[in-house]
């Protein structure tokens, strides 16, 4: 019942903004570009680039929390770049050294012998190519033509001549700079279907892990994305990392408030005035 | 509409949204959510640079979450999808509020060269969201999560720039819970792209 009450509310919002966003664009024009435009950037911050998202490099590893203690590479995983030429996992930068470092256990992906690599970029460089090396050898070459990059880049490399454990190492040459982005992607080729699960850490090749582990993908109905650690609602001390739906209740800071939007609770989406789309003070 | 009204009409009509089930508090509520919600005078360049950057990536992040909201298979994603579409919402109209108090406009220049002119373009423009709204099943994912990811790793970079160089309270507040916010959601999201 409580589903049903929001949904008007919630569609009303959307009507306000898109009434505001199209005064917003007829008065595009009469703004003065050049004085906005010219100031703008300059003093943005370097934007810094891309990684491999999928299967997990290391630095997507970090960044999604499925490796901790990385340092300060799981807030910036984009960042790992360095000149040409390097066959390291850090790129050269001291700071991103964890990412070298293989006492970490990296945990492999189950793969099957084509990999499907996908970028993450966070700013469109124009591109000289793509490279993927194994054991300091190149399996794969992916021209760029030295053009701005696809919306989404994916790349399916055959590695069905690498099987068991490998550390590939994926490198992203800029074609208006001299450097390059690096990311390497811990894999158990040929131990499962393409999208299969993530191995445990482990240090020795393993050479067939079935892909049988990975419930996600078979049961997507509403499951928490990080573990729940108390069943949500009613009335319970609001936390993150669990996975609200529509009508619970939460108490925070003394206040008791009902969950408008379903969401898996993060940080700064705690109860406030400034999340009163997903919570109603009672 | 002034604008320090338009700040309080937001809050008032959030509220109010959710008033038949609690009418005796809102008013209340109303009252001790003003004050929070406007800006106050004293900001510098940073602070309007941030919120007009801001602006216009909400509203291309808005057209994504969207898309995503229906085209989404799993209903994982759509949940999340939906629950950014109504923040960054409220967001949006609280940014437009204070660029409104402070008399300043609310778009910036989009000109690629001016992206260009510091070493790229940024993670999302037409180009991409186009790619996405042709985008079908599972390739609408696998589009979604990467554009969707970087795009939010550019707004982690912006509020760097905010906490560090702006200074009007309000606005350096709304960095940081953005900062922490996209962060969470990349870590939400990269545990999508690979389970």
């Amino acid at each position: 019942m409580e589903r049903v009450v929001t949904v008007p509310v919630v569609n009303s919002l959307y009507d306000t903004l898109g009434a505001m966003t199209m005064r917003r664009s007829i008065a595009y024009p009469l703004v003065a570009l050049g004085a906005v435009g010219s100031t703008l950037f300059v003093a943005a911050p370097a934007l810094a680039h891309g990684y491999v998202s999928s299967p997990p490099s290391r630095q997507a590893l970090c960044a999604s929390g499925a490796v901790a203690n990385c340092g300060q590479i799981q807030f910036e995983p984009q960042s790992v770049e360095g000149p040409k030429g390097l066959k390291s996992c850090d790129g050269g930068v001291a700071g991103f050294s964890v990412l070298a470092d293989e006492g970490r256990n990296w945990p492999a992906k189950a793969v099957g012998r084509t990999v499907t690599f996908t970028w993450v970029m966070t700013a469109r460089h124009r591109t000289s190519n793509w490279e993927y090396f194994i054991g300091g050898k190149k399996v794969a070459t992916v021209d760029g033509g030295n053009a701005q990059p696809d919306a989404v880049v994916t790349h399916d490399i055959d590695l069905g001549a690498f099987p068991g454990r490998q550390k590939v190492l994926a490198v992203w040459n800029i074609g208006d700079t001299a450097n390059a982005f690096y990311s390497c992607v811990d894999l158990n080729v040929g131990g499962g279907a393409g999208s299969g699960a993530t191995t445990p850490p482990t240090t020795a090749p393993a050479p067939t892990a079935p892909a049988t582990t990975a419930p996600a993908t078979t049961a997507p109905t509403s499951a928490p994305i990080t573990d729940a650690p108390a069943p949500a609602g009613d009335g319970k001390a609001w936390a993150p990392g669990v996975a609200y739906r529509t009508g619970d209740e939460v108490t925070y800071e003394g206040v008791r408030y009902k969950c408008r939007q379903g969401h898996s609770s993060i940080r700064s989406w705690e109860p406030s005035i400034f999340t009163l789309a997903l919570w109603l003070p009672l | 509409m002034r604008p320090r009204h338009a700040a309080v009409a937001i809050a008032a009509a959030l509220l109010l949204g959710g008033c038949g089930t609690a009418p005796a508090t809102a008013p209340a509520t109303a009252v001790a959510t003003e004050a929070a919600l406007q800006a106050g005078g004293a900001h510098n360049d940073t602070d309007v640079m941030y919120l007009q950057m801001m602006v216009a990536h909400h509203e291309q992040g808005l057209e994504m979450v969207r898309l995503a909201e229906k085209g989404a298979s799993r209903a994982e994603l759509r949940t999340l999808a939906k629950a950014i579409d109504v923040t960054q919402s409220d967001e949006l109209k609280l940014m437009t509020g204070w660029l409104g108090e402070w008399s300043k406009p609310t778009t910036v220049d989009h000109a690629p060269s001016a992206h260009a002119d510091h070493g790229g373009l940024p993670a999302t423009g037409p180009e991409e969201i186009a790619a996405l709204r042709k985008a079908k099943g599972a390739k609408f994912e696998t589009t979604f999560l990467s554009l969707f990811v970087a795009h939010q790793h550019n707004a982690v970079e912006m509020a760097k720039l905010e906490t560090t160089q702006g200074s009007n309270a309000e606005a350096k507040a709304l960095a940081e819970r953005v900062r922490l916010s996209r962060t969470d959601q990349i870590q939400q999201m990269l545990t999508l792209m690979n389970s």
